[in-house]
């Protein structure tokens, strides 16, 4: 494996873990991915593997999902290059993925085209800058189903317009703590955009993580919206700094991350959700200074403790008992 | 089936996630499905039963259009929430039209365009790719369409 974009160290990575911005497009010669037959959904992916290869910049590598085994595609899913949409059904569907895996291409998941890419921090600009350059190229190549009022048409009505979705993806311990974070969903929602958690739903989000995403795709522009979600990004790190601030204050959560960090020390079983609670705090503690441990390793071990992710890692299926040990041995070794 | 948040109402928005390793369904019902987050776009997680909820609750449906191009109904649509392509779109526009306003509100597009409408021969080769896919599969219906449409672009191309 080479450097991945999980490995870089982002702006403002206290608070802002990676960022992410999502394209759908579709070819408007053909029907879109839930009205194709096997043999068409081969067709239009190879129809875009010719129009990706002329892409200045960035060379991708081609994968047909059905020649990768199941685990190999929920790992993926687990890394956040693909959707679990798009795990769950390997038939007809194809991956084009950069060596450093920032730019993942999705072929014939709900529309013949999500683009994705994803770079370390609070990086907004830069990938929708990337992400722009790659559709345009990709729009020489192709004629992407289009409308004057409506702009680009997907399979979902929900989805139609810019197409664009993008993300930022906080780590919100103190937040989530002192009880905020319910409220804060609420109103994000009131402002086109949404919250949720990152791994796992609402206030149980796993680790304390995070999404925030817009949600309009019709009547704002695409730098609009980047524009507006980057704001409130930024308002909401400068409310978890305050909180953090203000948990700091009392001896209690030094003493819970030094006792997360010994668990995670010397546990010969740990599950997902156990080590999830854990890492996040060790992170917490590790942006304070307590613990030496830099932001890039603590979310590399994230995304490599997953079930799948895991599994992979032995090349061959485990079972819960097996997982979770591998899983804490690994943890160990990775703590030093 | 039960909605597996709430255990209480009936589950009618079903979402694929990662759990433990393997891909798995979850079964919410649509008040569950909402406060968790799941009323956006791009989720990749299947939007059948909100569009068509949607869809059936003001707009009539019971008649036998189908889209020229990809042979979808109206009513097909209303019970995935899948358009069947780009266009049906153009046919459906006036009964999709309340549910697009439910949905974006009123707003009309104002974000980025295509650098330039796309080539005529780009159109062509495309079309005749998706043609011969549909000959392959003895969709001859839909292999007709396209001829038409390729015959109709060399035609515009013609007369200029
Ligand atoms: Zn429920
Ligand atoms: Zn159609």
């Amino acid at each position: 494996m080479g450097a991945k974009w999980y490995l870089g160290t982002g702006a403002q990575n206290d608070v802002v873990i990676n960022t992410s911005i999502h394209i759908a497009r579709n070819i408007r010669s053909f029907p879109f991915p839930s009205r194709l037959s096997l043999p068409e959904k081969l067709k239009v992916n190879s129809v875009i593997r010719d129009a990706s290869e002329a892409i200045d910049d960035y060379s991708f590598n081609y994968a047909e999902m059905k020649m990768l085994s199941q685990s190999e595609v929920v790992s993926l899913a687990e890394r956040h290059l693909v959707s679990p949409e798009f795990a769950s059904s390997r038939d007809g569907r194809a991956l084009l993925l950069t060596e450093d895996e920032a730019v993942s291409v999705m072929l014939n998941e709900e529309d013949h085209i999500r683009l994705q890419v994803m770079y370390a921090g609070f990086a907004l600009d830069e990938a929708f800058k990337t992400a722009s350059s790659i559709e345009e190229q990709l729009s020489r190549k192709l004629d992407f189903a289009f409308d004057d009022k409506l702009g680009y048409l997907t399979q979902d009505p929900v989805a139609l317009g810019t197409g664009m979705k993008a993300s930022v993806v906080l780590h919100l311990p103190a937040l989530v703590s002192t009880s905020q974070i319910t409220k804060l969903i609420a109103t994000v929602s009131k402002l086109g955009l949404s919250l949720r958690g990152s791994y796992g739903e609402g206030a149980a989000a796993k680790g304390d993580m995070f999404r925030l995403s817009n949600t309009i795709t019709l009547g704002i522009s695409e730098l609009a919206a980047i524009e507006n979600l980057k704001s409130i990004a930024l308002q909401i790190a400068a409310q978890e700094r305050a909180a953090r601030e203000e948990i700091f204050k009392t001896p209690v959560i030094e003493d819970r991350i030094y006792r997360a960090y010994g668990v995670l020390k010397y546990a010969r079983m740990i599950d997902t959700n156990e080590f999830m609670e854990l890492i996040s705090l060790v992170r917490l503690g590790a942006v304070k200074g307590l613990i030496k441990m830099d932001c890039a390793s603590i979310e590399a071990l994230m995304i490599h403790m997953q079930p799948a992710t895991i599994s992979l890692s032995v090349d061959r299926p485990l079972d819960r008992v097996e997982r979770d040990k591998l899983r804490a041995a690994m943890v160990r070794q990775n703590l030093g | 089936m039960i909605c597996q948040n709430c255990n209480k109402n009936e589950a009618n928005m079903h979402m694929k996630r990662i759990v433990n390793g393997r891909a798995a369904e979850v079964h919410l019902c649509k008040d569950c499905a909402r406060s968790l987050g799941y009323g956006e776009a791009f989720t990749g997680f299947g939007f059948g039963g909100l569009l068509g909820e949607l869809l059936s609750k003001g707009e009539q449906i019971g008649s036998s259009v189908r889209c020229s191009f990809c042979g979808k109904s109206f009513e097909e649509i209303a019970g995935d929430g899948k358009m069947g392509c780009a266009e049906c779109y153009n046919i459906f526009y006036d009964k999709l039209l309340p549910s697009l306003n439910r949905i974006h509100g009123k707003a009309s597009y104002s974000g980025s365009r295509p650098q330039k409408e796309a080539s005529v021969e780009l159109r062509i080769e495309e079309l005749k790719v998706a043609l011969k896919a549909a000959v392959e599969q003895q969709n001859f219906e839909l292999a007709a369409t396209l001829r038409d449409r390729i015959n109709d672009i060399l035609a515009e191309g013609g007369e200029q």
